[in-house]
C-alpha cells in the first residue's frame, strides 16, 4: 500500500513544456484518473511516475520519500502500457510471473501467486497460452495480472482500456473496479475517456493545456465545474454571460439568485447542464420559449429552445413535445453553476 | 560524448579499407616501411584514364549497361511478384519463401557453370545479353523480396478506393501502386543494380574473357602487382555503388536495407 | 506485440485474384528463377554426370562425382571452408550482436551513423578484398604502421594475415561485410518491439543485465540465428575475396571449384561442377533451415 504525491511536476518534450506545476496526491486505496484530451502529457506525467523519464521539474514522493534519480527497477510503482506488450516468447504464466523471476521470489511462492492473480483477473485456465493465441481483452488482463503479481505500491494505468473495443470495454471496467476495490492497491490511471473517468474513480484530476484544473470527486467535476473550460470538456453545457447586480445574476435570459457570489459588475459566465432544465410546470421565474428542434435520444428527447437571443438545450423526459411548438422553461437557482472571473 | 567515440569507431572502422585505397592511388613512391608516400602523384590516375583509357572505357560501359538492364529487368519481373506475395496468403508461400531466396544465396558460380553450355548452344554465350541472363538469375529475386517486403505493409485500401472512384486499372497502377511504392522500387532497383554491378565471376565463365566488365578489369590489374593502378580502378568501380547509396539514403531506414526480410 | 500480425492475416486472407491474372504477376519471377537458376543447376548435374559434348562424352555416370569425394583435396577444401565460414560468421554475430546494442543505446537516432554504417553493405566483395589486403599485407598499412609505432622490431617479425594458413585476411574481410547486415537486421528489431517490451522489462524490475539475457536475447534469437545462417551460406559460397586473400593450399571450394572448371584439361570441368553443386547443397541446407527458424519463430507468435 502506498502514497503517491507529485509536487509541482513539469514535463517538457525539448523546449516545449507541456505540463507544468502538476501537484496531485493519491491517498493509500485510492483510484484517481488524470483525465486530459489526447496527446496532452498524460503518459509522460505516469512514465515519470514509474521513471521511465525525467521530469523537467518537481518532485514524485512514493510514502513520503521522494523518488527521483531511482531507476523503473527500484521504484515500487508498476506502469501497465496502452498497449498489452506481452513477452511473445513466454506463454500467459511466465509473463505474469516475470517479475516475480526477477525479483528472485522463491518458485513455489511465485506459483502461489500466480494462481491468485489468474482467478483475481478471471484467466484461471489460461497459464499455458501463447500470446497470440489470446484475445486482445485476455491480453490486456494478462498485463495487468503481469502488474498486480508484484504487489505494488503503486499501480500506474495507461489508457489502459483504449485498444479494446466498445462492448469490451464495459466488461473490462467492471473488472478493473472489482480489482481495485479488492486489492486496495493505490492506483493513477491516466485517459482521455471522460465516461471512463467517471465510472472508475475515487477521484479524478482534469489535465488541461498542461495545467490541472480541477481536482475532485466525479459529481463534483461533472456538476460543480471550476470553470468553463471545465465544464466545456465535459460537453453539453449551456453557457449564459451576464453579470452581478444587486445579489442576483442577470443575463441575457432573466435573472436569477446568486447566493454566495461575491463579484459586483464583473462580466461572469455560468454554465447549467441540458438535463437540469425543467420543462412546463409551475414555476417562479418561467423562461418562455420556442422548440427550434428535437432529438429522440430513447431515455430522454434533446430539444434546441431559443429563448430570445439565446438558444438552450434541454434534455427532457418528455417526448410529446414538437418543433414550433411554444414552451415553458425553468431554470433551477441551484442548478446554475456560476463560474468565479478571469 | 560516448557517442562521439562511439560513432569514431564506427567511422574508423568502415573508412579505414577506403583509406589504404586512397593512399595508394594517389602514390607515385612509396616504400616500406613508411607510413605515407615518399611522393605522392597522378600516374595511376593518368594510368587508369590515359594509356588504359579505352579498356576502362569500355569495361566501365559494358557494367553499367549491364547493371542497369538487369535492374530494370529484375523490377519489371520483381514488383508484380512481390505484390502477390506480399498482399496475399496461400499455401505453399513459405516453400515460394525459400525457393526464391536461393538464387540469392548460392554463389552465381554454380549456377553459371551449367548455364554456360546453355548459353554457348544459345550464342548467347560471350555477348552481354547472356551476361544480363546470368546477372538476372540472382537480381530478381532480390528484387522480388524487396518488394515482397513493400507489399507486406501495402494498404490495398487505397487501391479499392480509386476504383470505386471511377479509376481505371492502368491508371491505378500508375497513379496509385507506383507512387505509393516508389521508394521499395528504388531500393529493389538499387540493390539488383549493385549486385549485378559486383559480379565477378558469373561475368568471367558466361563472357568467356571476352566481356570486359570493370570487376574483371580490377581483377586482371590486381593481379599484376600494380597497387597504385589497382587502387584506383578500385575507386572508380566502388563511386558509383557509394553514390547509389547516398542517393537513395532518404529511402532507406535500416528496416528497408533489409529487403530480404 | 503479436494482435497486427493476426488482424493482418484476416486482412490478407483476401482471396487471390483471378489464377490467370496471379500465374502472370508471378510468372517472369519463376521463370527466370526455374529457368535459369534451376535450369542452371540441373545443366551442370547433367554436367557432372558426365554429359560433356565438346569432350565427346554424352554417358551419363556418377564417375566424376565419385572421382571428386575420393579427392582428399577436396576434402580439406571442404573441411577449410566450412571453418572459415563458420569462423567469420560468429565473429560477425557476436560484434554484429555488440555493434547493433551499441547503435540503438547511443546512436539510435543519427542518421549520419547508422549511414556510415550502410557503407559496407554496397561495397563489392573485389574492393574490400583489395583493401584488406593493402592493409593486412606483410607490406602492408597495419605493418608500417606497427613497426612505426615501435611495437615492430623488423617487417618479418609481421605476422601473417593474407594468404595465410588461418584465413586472417578473408575472415576481416567477411567481417567488415557481413557486421552492418546482422547489426541493422538487430537493430531494426530492438527500435520496434523491443524498444516497448525493455520498458515494460524496466517497471517490471528487471535490471540492465537480466533485460538483455531474458528480453533482448530472445527477441533477437530467431533473426540472428537466420541471418548467421544466411551469411555462413554466403562465405560458405563467395569467390573473389579467397581467391584474393587466400592461400594456395588448401583453397576454398569456390576457388577450387572454378579451377577444375577453367583447368585446360576439359575431363576436370564436370569435376569443378560438382564441386560447385556441393557448395550449392550446403548453401541450399543452410537456406533452409534459416527460412524454417524464421517461419517457426513467426508461428510461435514472435515478431521479426
Amino acid at each position: 500500500m502506498g502514497v503517491l504525491a507529485l509536487d509541482e511536476l513539469s514535463i517538457a518534450y525539448g523546449a516545449d513544456t507541456v505540463v507544468r506545476g502538476l501537484t496531485l496526491e493519491v491517498a493509500e486505496g485510492e483510484l484517481v484518473s488524470l483525465l486530459g484530451p489526447s496527446g496532452a502529457g498524460k503518459t509522460s506525467v505516469l512514465k515519470a511516475v514509474a521513471g521511465l523519464l525525467a521530469p523537467a521539474g518537481g518532485d514524485v514522493r512514493i510514502d513520503g520519500c521522494s523518488v527521483r534519480g531511482l531507476p523503473p527497477e527500484k521504484r515500487s510503482a508498476v506502469m501497465v502500457f496502452q498497449k498489452p506488450l506481452l513477452f511473445p516468447f513466454m506463454n500467459v504464466a511466465q509473463n505474469i510471473g516475470f517479475g516475480l523471476r526477477m525479483q528472485a521470489v522463491a518458485p513455489a511462492e511465485a506459483r502461489r501467486r500466480i494462481r491468485d492473480i489468474l482467478e483475481l483477473t478471471r484467466l484461471t485456465g489460461f497459464e499455458g497460452r501463447r500470446v497470440h493465441e489470446i484475445s486482445g481483452g485476455q491480453q490486456q488482463r494478462v498485463a495487468l495480472a503481469r502488474a498486480l503479481v508484484l504487489k505494488p505500491a503503486i499501480l500506474l494505468l495507461d489508457e489502459p482500456l483504449s485498444s479494446l473495443d466498445a462492448n469490451l470495454r464495459q466488461q473490462m471496467r467492471e473488472l478493473l473496479q472489482d480489482i481495485q476495490s479488492e486489492t486496495r492497491v493505490t492506483t493513477l490511471l491516466v485517459t482521455h475517456d471522460q465516461s471512463e473517468a467517471l465510472m472508475l474513480s475515487h477521484r479524478i484530476g482534469l489535465l488541461l493545456d498542461g495545467r490541472l484544473r480541477q481536482v475532485g470527486t466525479p459529481h463534483d467535476l461533472f456538476h460543480r465545474p471550476a470553470d468553463r473550460a471545465v465544464a466545456e470538456f465535459f460537453g453539453g453545457c449551456n453557457f449564459l454571460t451576464g453579470r452581478l447586480q444587486g445579489g442576483l445574476f442577470a443575463c441575457e435570459i432573466g435573472s436569477f439568485p446568486a447566493p454566495g457570489v461575491v463579484a459586483n459588475g464583473h462580466r461572469l459566465t455560468a454554465a447549467i447542464r441540458p438535463e437540469d432544465i425543467l420543462v412546463g410546470g409551475d414555476c417562479d421565474h418561467p423562461i418562455p420559449g420556442r422548440v427550434r428542434r428535437t432529438r429522440f435520444e430513447g431515455a430522454a428527447t434533446r430539444l434546441w429552445v431559443d429563448c430570445g437571443p439565446v438558444r438552450l438545450v434541454v434534455l427532457t423526459p418528455r417526448g410529446d413535445l414538437l418543433p414550433g411548438q411554444p414552451v415553458c422553461l425553468r431554470l433551477p437557482a441551484e442548478k446554475i453553476r456560476i463560474f468565479p472571473p478571469g | 560524448m560516448k557517442r562521439l567515440l562511439f560513432g569514431g569507431m564506427v567511422a574508423g572502422a568502415v573508412l579505414l579499407p577506403f583509406l589504404a585505397l586512397v593512399l595508394w592511388a594517389f602514390s607515385q613512391r612509396w616504400f616500406y616501411p613508411r607510413l605515407l608516400p615518399e611522393q605522392w602523384g597522378l600516374r595511376a590516375w593518368q594510368y587508369v584514364l590515359g594509356t588504359a583509357g579505352t579498356q576502362m572505357t569500355e569495361a566501365f560501359t559494358h557494367s553499367v549497361l549491364v547493371a542497369t538492364v538487369t535492374a530494370v529487368l529484375s523490377v519489371a519481373g520483381g514488383v508484380p511478384a512481390g505484390r502477390v506475395l506480399g498482399l496475399y496468403h496461400f499455401r505453399g508461400k513459405d516453400l515460394l519463401s525459400i525457393v526464391l531466396m536461393l538464387p540469392i544465396i548460392v554463389p552465381p558460380l554454380c549456377v553459371a557453370m551449367g548455364l554456360h553450355l546453355w548459353l554457348l548452344q544459345l550464342e548467347l554465350a560471350a555477348t552481354l545479353a547472356g551476361v544480363v541472363l546470368v546477372h538476372l538469375s540472382a537480381c530478381l529475386p532480390y528484387a522480388v523480396f524487396v518488394m515482397w517486403g513493400v507489399f507486406s505493409n501495402y494498404n490495398l485500401d487505397f487501391e479499392d478506393q480509386a476504383r470505386s472512384l471511377g479509376a481505371s486499372t492502368l491508371s491505378v497502377i500508375w497513379r496509385v501502386m507506383l507512387p505509393l511504392t516508389f521508394p521499395g522500387i528504388v531500393v529493389a532497383a538499387l540493390f539488383s543494380f549493385l549486385l549485378s554491378w559486383s559480379q565477378y565471376l558469373s561475368t568471367l565463365l558466361i563472357g568467356g574473357g571476352k566481356i570486359l566488365t570493370l570487376p574483371i578489369l580490377l581483377f586482371a590489374l590486381m593481379g599484376s602487382g600494380d597497387r597504385p593502378v589497382a587502387a584506383a580502378v578500385s575507386i572508380v568501380f566502388v563511386i558509383p555503388a557509394l553514390a547509389a547509396l547516398a542517393m537513395s539514403a532518404r529511402y532507406l531506414g535500416s528496416r528497408r536495407m533489409l529487403g530480404v526480410w | 506485440m503479436t494482435l497486427p500480425a493476426n488482424d493482418n492475416r484476416a486482412e490478407r486472407a483476401r482471396s487471390l485474384p483471378r489464377p490467370a491474372a496471379t500465374i502472370g504477376l508471378l510468372a517472369p519471377a519463376l521463370a527466370v528463377v526455374g529457368v535459369l537458376f534451376g535450369g542452371g543447376l540441373a545443366l551442370g548435374l547433367v554436367q557432372s554426370l558426365g554429359y560433356l559434348p565438346a569432350a565427346g562424352m554424352s554417358a551419363l555416370s556418377a564417375d566424376h562425382f565419385a572421382r571428386v569425394l575420393a579427392d582428399p583435396d577436396f576434402f580439406k577444401s571442404l573441411a577449410f571452408t566450412f571453418y572459415l565460414a563458420l569462423a567469420s560468421t560468429l565473429v560477425a554475430l557476436a560484434v554484429g550482436v555488440a555493434a547493433a546494442l551499441a547503435l540503438n543505446r547511443l546512436a539510435g537516432r543519427s542518421r549520419a551513423i547508422q549511414f556510415i554504417f550502410q557503407i559496407p553493405l554496397t561495397v563489392p566483395h573485389l574492393v574490400i578484398a583489395i583493401a584488406v589486403a593493402f592493409l593486412l599485407a606483410p607490406s602492408g598499412l597495419l605493418a608500417r604502421g606497427l613497426q612505426g609505432l615501435g611495437l615492430l622490431p623488423s617487417g618479418v617479425a609481421f605476422p601473417l594475415l593474407v594468404n595465410d594458413p588461418w584465413g586472417v585476411g578473408i575472415m576481416a574481410a567477411y567481417v567488415w561485410k557481413e557486421v552492418p547486415f546482422i547489426a541493422l537486421m538487430v537493430l531494426a528489431v530492438l527500435q520496434s518491439s523491443g524498444a516497448e517490451l525493455l520498458e515494460v522489462g524496466r517497471t517490471l524490475k528487471a535490471d540492465r543485465w537480466q533485460r538483455f539475457r531474458y528480453i533482448t536475447l530472445p527477441i533477437i534469437f530467431p533473426s540472428l540465428g537466420a541471418a548467421g545462417l544466411i551469411v555462413f551460406a554466403y562465405t560458405f559460397g563467395a569467390f573473389e575475396i579467397p581467391y584474393l586473400l587466400g592461400q594456395t593450399y588448401p583453397m576454398m571450394l569456390p576457388v577450387w571449384a572454378y579451377k577444375a572448371y577453367s583447368d585446360v584439361d576439359l575431363l576436370a570441368r564436370p569435376e569443378g561442377i560438382a564441386a560447385g553443386l556441393v557448395i550449392a547443397g550446403v548453401v541450399t541446407a543452410a537456406v533452409a533451415l534459416a527460412q524454417g527458424l524464421t517461419q517457426a519463430a513467426r508461428r510461435r507468435g514472435a515478431v521479426l
